[in-house]
């Protein structure tokens, strides 16, 4: 009997503070585990190391990351072109990306070569594309504009391809070649489509359409940037009838047969095309 | 501006683009990249009658398996018209040649041009002269640059007047 008291008490001796202990232990897990869990407790505890460490790579950038981002960097450029000439392009602009699309085509004309495709429509395509800056530019362009919107029209002699004139919000490219590609493109459908006397009417690239319209002894030409509609497109063939008209019956023109008077075409594709953009008058 | 448009004739590989490359830029290269359909340059050019803008279509020369659309040549007011001098085959059929283009371009004033010079020596030069259907012939060189400016210029001079 004895023997089991002491025995007990015993217990109660040695485990009492062990007991003790394991509580203020466990009161204390629960503490940290609130810490973890609260985000506010948790964050006014890291926070100053968190400072100090942002603060000590700000400072240190530059040595620690220098090489790897510049390495990134080129590789970057290296893989995605594309991308890069379209960042690059807000900043320095449609000349500058012009110049990038132009060496990039003559990069990849050395590429594909091949006698057999010397004219063919491809051809024709990719120089369109690269008129108007490339794929990207006109998705750039489709998100601005979701009107359809005249960005251009040239008045070209048939034949030659020379420019008579032209009007433009702004322009990218030498007109006087534009003229003579246009013309190129031109004489190259109806040599081809020759048999079926059909004529060339519109040559599309993504969301630029150029519209074609023929005269006797000269034809104009539309650049349309955006989803071309049904009411555009009638405003537009209007506003080019109604200036054909007023160039062939100055004074200076005899139905087409002396040669036109640059200064009349100019001065009336300002008059008939620079309100075309407004939307409904 | 007054402008006019200029054509390039003649076979492929005898020395088109790099006459004009010459003529623009003072450059030339000896890499062969035959051109695909048309290129068009522009040069403004000084004459007596003023500043003239030639409009030079660089076409693609033809071969047995590619033709020049015809139209290409319409509407053009002045002809350069190429042969390779180290190459027979460039030059040996030239009097058809050019009473073709008479007959599809009359009174338009043509210029023919025996292209790199620079391959051959006086009297092999002499040799193909003798040769030549009787019309002015220029040699020139688009490697040295030899008659480039002279040529253009002389052809602006017989187009404006
Ligand atoms: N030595 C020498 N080589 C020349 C000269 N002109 C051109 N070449 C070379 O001849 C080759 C053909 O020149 P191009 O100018 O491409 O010929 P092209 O007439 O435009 O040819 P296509 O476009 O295929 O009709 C190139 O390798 C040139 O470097 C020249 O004056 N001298
Ligand atoms: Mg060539």
């Amino acid at each position: 009997m004895a023997k089991d008291y002491l025995l007990e008490k015993l217990k109660e001796l040695l485990f009492e503070e062990q007991d003790a202990k394991t509580k203020e232990l466990l009161k204390r897990v629960d503490k940290v585990e609130q810490g973890l869990n609260v985000r506010q407790e948790l964050e006014s505890k890291i926070a100053p190391i968190l400072e100090d460490n942002t603060h000590y790579l700000q400072q240190n950038f530059n040595i620690l990351f220098g090489k790897t981002v510049t390495k990134t960097m080129k590789r970057q450029i290296e893989e995605s072109k594309d991308e890069v000439v379209e960042a690059l392009y807000p900043i320095i602009g449609r000349m500058i990306k012009k110049y990038v699309i132009k060496e990039f085509e003559l990069l990849s004309e050395r590429v594909d070569r091949q006698m057999e495709q010397v004219f063919s429509w491809d051809n024709w395509i990719i120089r369109v594309k690269s008129w108007f800056g490339g794929p990207s530019l006109a998705h750039v362009m489709a998100s601005r504009f979701v009107e359809p919107a005249l960005e251009e029209i040239f008045v070209i002699e048939q034949l030659s391809g020379l420019l008579l004139g032209s009007y433009s919000k702004e322009s990218a490219f030498d007109q006087d070649m534009m003229a003579g590609m246009m013309t190129a493109i031109k004489s190259f459908a109806q040599d081809a489509l020759s048999k079926e006397t059909q004529q060339l009417e519109i040559v599309e690239y993504e969301t630029y359409k150029l519209i074609i319209k023929d005269f006797s002894s000269f034809y104009v030409v539309a650049a349309v940037s955006g989803p071309l509609n049904p009411h555009f497109k009638n405003k537009l063939d209007d506003t080019i009838l109604a200036f054909v008209n007023r160039i062939i019956n100055t004074p200076t023109m005899k139905q087409g047969l002396v040669s036109l008077d640059k200064q009349v075409i100019v001065g009336n594709l300002e008059t008939y095309f620079s309100q075309i953009n407004d939307s409904e008058q | 501006m007054n402008s006019k448009k200029v054509i390039l004739l003649g076979k492929y590989g005898v020395g088109k683009t790099s006459l004009i490359r010459q003529f623009m830029h003072k450059e030339f290269s000896d890499a062969y990249l035959t051109t695909i359909g048309v290129k068009i340059e522009k040069k403004i050019v000084t004459t007596n009658e003023g500043p003239l803008a030639m409009i030079i279509w660089d076409i693609a020369g033809e071969s047995s398996h590619r033709k020049i659309p015809p139209s290409y040549k319409l509407g053009s007011q002045g002809i350069i018209y190429v042969f390779d001098l180290s190459r027979l085959s460039t030059y040996e059929a030239l009097d058809r040649e050019l009473s073709d283009l008479k007959t599809l371009l009359p009174n338009v004033p043509i210029s023919l041009v025996g292209n790199k010079k620079d391959l051959l020596n006086e009297k092999d030069l002499d040799t193909i002269a003798a040769k030549l259907p009787l019309v002015d012939v220029t040699f020139i060189s688009a490697r040295t640059g030899e008659n480039v400016e002279k040529l253009f210029h002389d052809l602006a001079l017989a187009m404006v007047r």
